[in-house]
């Protein structure tokens, strides 16, 4: 069954077309890969389904349930969560607090709610910066705070996670052990949309890849039969390659 | 021409490093000596107060924030002192020019308005400039209650109705404007400020610009009547320490330091900010019940005009935002000055001189005096000697 639906996706910004008649289904324990050149369209796919921009045109549902005019709060609660591409930890917050933010309850009453100090360090413990709960956000080195925004994301229990660009300033090393533990998320019972700009890091982590140009699905297909795709090598021309 | 420039600009340059040399030094030299000696003296006090300390941070830091020995030491030296003023400050009032618990009464009406303040925009960053429009609202309820409605009406019926007006306001205030932008939020508390500063003064249904004087003061002992200001005063404290301490504060200043951050924690951003705007209407509220029984007067110029809603932010200011206790500390910081350090000074001189004391905090000392004190408090180990 699709876990997320996203039907005709149009989004403009006055007269600018983002996201042209897009549509994308993917199905439950699946890693989807986005790929496109820059300024694709890519995160503005992830802004609407996160309900942060106003769709222009199109249905997004989630388990079956529209969700195209849900606010973003309401998504997260739903199961659906995005990694964005700018970190932006909450730098007066540590490490612990960062994550125990994205674990309290949507409600004014529960004034002591929220994750325990052990349930903290499991979600940490799962991206592998259960040793750093207690440094702040500046102190990290990069690899590191977009880890943390990973650990925030699953801090909201999604069931569906959006990853825009996950891999980006991070060295080989540090793709490698990325990779195998957004693998082990998918050996939890997670569903993932990957974006990257290239396919360098998704090539051995993909179920199947999806490529948007200039706002247009351009082609769809295996990590091998999308690297094979000549209208992709065309598209890619101008930039830097695959 | 140019040349003019470069001097004046050498010149500048030279005396700004100098200057910065000079405070430089005398930080060196002055205040970190007096800073270590301090720590010294005071080290054995944390020492001594550090098991008491322990035991109020196990059982109820989790509810109010854990403390040192020594800031657990402060803050029980503080309420005390604040408890017993009733029997010192007559004693000590005259060498600070007399009128010491008048002064004392007044800061803690004004302290529940900063801490009130601090709750929605120290926290939220969503800065209001008309927070005087609640406890005007509250105090024009209870003065049109008793002239229009019925003068002998007792204060529990007067008062709640008039808390329930500030709230009212604080909504009406709050429901069209918490989805705007900061600086659109602002200038809209700001307007609302002026408007009900010209609704007050337009019409004579209003009291114009003298206002009411039919409410009744509380009472003439001045002792009674600052332990009316400064019992409901400390009880604030408490409850928004308290609610400032839980996951509400946390996501207050997620909201002021990352909004859209706080939505993608799953959380509803203007449901928070909207509970924070009624957690500081209702004390506003009470805070301008008590200015009615302080004054016995319900007039534009002691209860509406901007100048008092600038001046709750500049008082939450010098003690620290987004603390609570901070703009309490502010408020008996800013009277006792005001109104007995500085008695002398005619008002111009006075103000003049406060406002470059807030000038000066928020260029020197951004955090606040009295969060700034409060750290360099917990910093001092008595342990570790
Ligand atoms: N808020 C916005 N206002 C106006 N234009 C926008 C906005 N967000 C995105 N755009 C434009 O929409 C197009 C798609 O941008 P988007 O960020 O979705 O691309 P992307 O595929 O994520 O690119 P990148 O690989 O650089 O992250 C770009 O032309 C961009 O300039
Ligand atoms: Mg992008």
């Amino acid at each position: 069954m699709s876990v997320l639906e996203v039907d005709n996706l149009t989004k403009t910004f006055g007269g600018l077309v983002a996201v042209d008649d897009f549509s994308l289904e993917v199905d439950e324990g699946e890693i989807v890969g986005l790929i496109g050149p820059n300024g694709s369209g890519k995160s503005t796919v992830f802004n609407c389904i996160m309900g942060l921009y106003d769709v222009t045109d199109g249905e997004i549902r989630f388990n079956g349930e529209d969700i195209t005019s849900d606010s973003t709060h309401q998504i997260v609660t739903k199961g659906l969560s995005r990694v964005s591409q700018e970190s932006n930890p909450i730098d007066l917050y540590s490490v612990s607090e960062n994550i125990r933010l994205f674990t309290l309850p949507n409600s004014i009453r529960s004034l002591h709610g929220g994750a325990s100090d052990e349930e903290i360090r499991e979600y940490a413990a799962r991206i592998d910066i259960e040793d750093k709960l207690h440094e702040m956000p500046s102190e990290l080195p990069h690899a590191d705070v977009r880890r943390l925004e990973i650990a925030k994301s699953l801090a909201t229990e999604p069931e569906l996670m959006l990853l825009d660009e996950p891999f980006a300033g991070m060295n080989q090393a540090e793709i490698g052990a990325l990779a195998a533990q957004i693998e082990r998320f998918r050996e939890d019972g997670m569903t993932m949309v990957v974006v990257d700009h290239n396919m360098g890091g998704l090539m051995e982590l993909v179920d199947r890849v999806v490529v948007l140009n200039n706002g247009d699905f351009l082609a769809a297909g295996t990590p091998a039969e999308i690297a094979d795709n000549d209208a992709v090598q065309e598209a890619y021309l101008a930039g830097e390659g695959l | 021409m140019i040349s003019t420039i470069l001097l004046l600009g050498t010149v500048c340059s030279t005396v700004t490093g100098r200057i910065g040399r000079v405070a430089g030094t005398l930080r060196r030299q002055v205040l970190w000596p007096i800073g270590r000696t301090l720590e010294r003296l005071l080290a054995p006090i944390d020492r001594v107060l550090d098991p008491v300390a322990d035991g109020y941070n196990r059982s109820l830091g989790p509810y109010f924030g854990e403390m040192s020995g020594l800031q657990f030491g402060v803050i029980a030296v503080s309420v005390a002192g604040l408890l017993t003023a009733g029997t010192w400050a007559p004693m000590v009032g005259p060498l600070l020019g007399g009128g010491l618990l008048r002064t004392l009464a007044l800061a803690s009406i004004w302290a529940i308005f900063a801490m009130s303040w601090d709750i929605q925009s120290g926290y939220t960053g969503y800065i209001s400039f008309g927070h005087s429009a609640l406890s005007g609202a509250a105090g024009y309820t209870t003065a049109l209650l008793i002239v229009h409605v019925d003068p002998t009406l007792s204060i529990w019926v007067t008062g709640s109705v008039s808390v329930l007006a500030a709230l009212v306001v604080g909504l009406l205030i709050a429901l069209p404007t918490l989805r705007l932008e900061g600086p659109y939020f602002s200038l809209i508390t700001f307007v609302a400020v002026l408007l009900f500063y010209r609704l007050t003064t337009a019409f004579s249904l209003l009291g114009g610009i003298p206002g009411f004087g039919q409410p009744d003061v509380f009472t003439w002992d001045p002792m009674v009547r600052y332990y009316y200001m400064a019992i409901p005063m400390l009880l604030i404290a408490l409850a928004l320490t308290f609610m400032a301490r839980s996951n509400l504060g946390m996501i207050l200043i997620a909201i002021r330091e990352n909004e859209p951050a706080v939505s993608a924690a799953g959380l509803n951003p203007t449901k928070f900010k909207l509970w924070s705007f009624v957690l500081s209407s209702v004390p506003m509220g009470i805070g301008g019940v008590l200015l009615v029984g302080f004054t016995g007067n319900v007039d534009p110029s002691t209860f509406v005009v901007v100048d008092n809603s600038i001046e709750m932010i500049a008082i939450a200011v010098i003690g620290g935002m987004s603390s609570i206790l901070g703009p309490l500390g502010g408020a008996f910081l800013f009277e006792v000055l005001n109104h007995q350090v500085l008695h002398g000074y005619s008002t111009p001189v006075r103000y003049l001189f406060l406002w470059l004391i807030v000038l000066f905090v928020l260029v020197f000392a951004r955090d606040g005096l009295f969060r700034a004190i409060w750290h360099r408090l917990g910093a001092v180990r008595g342990e570790s000697e």
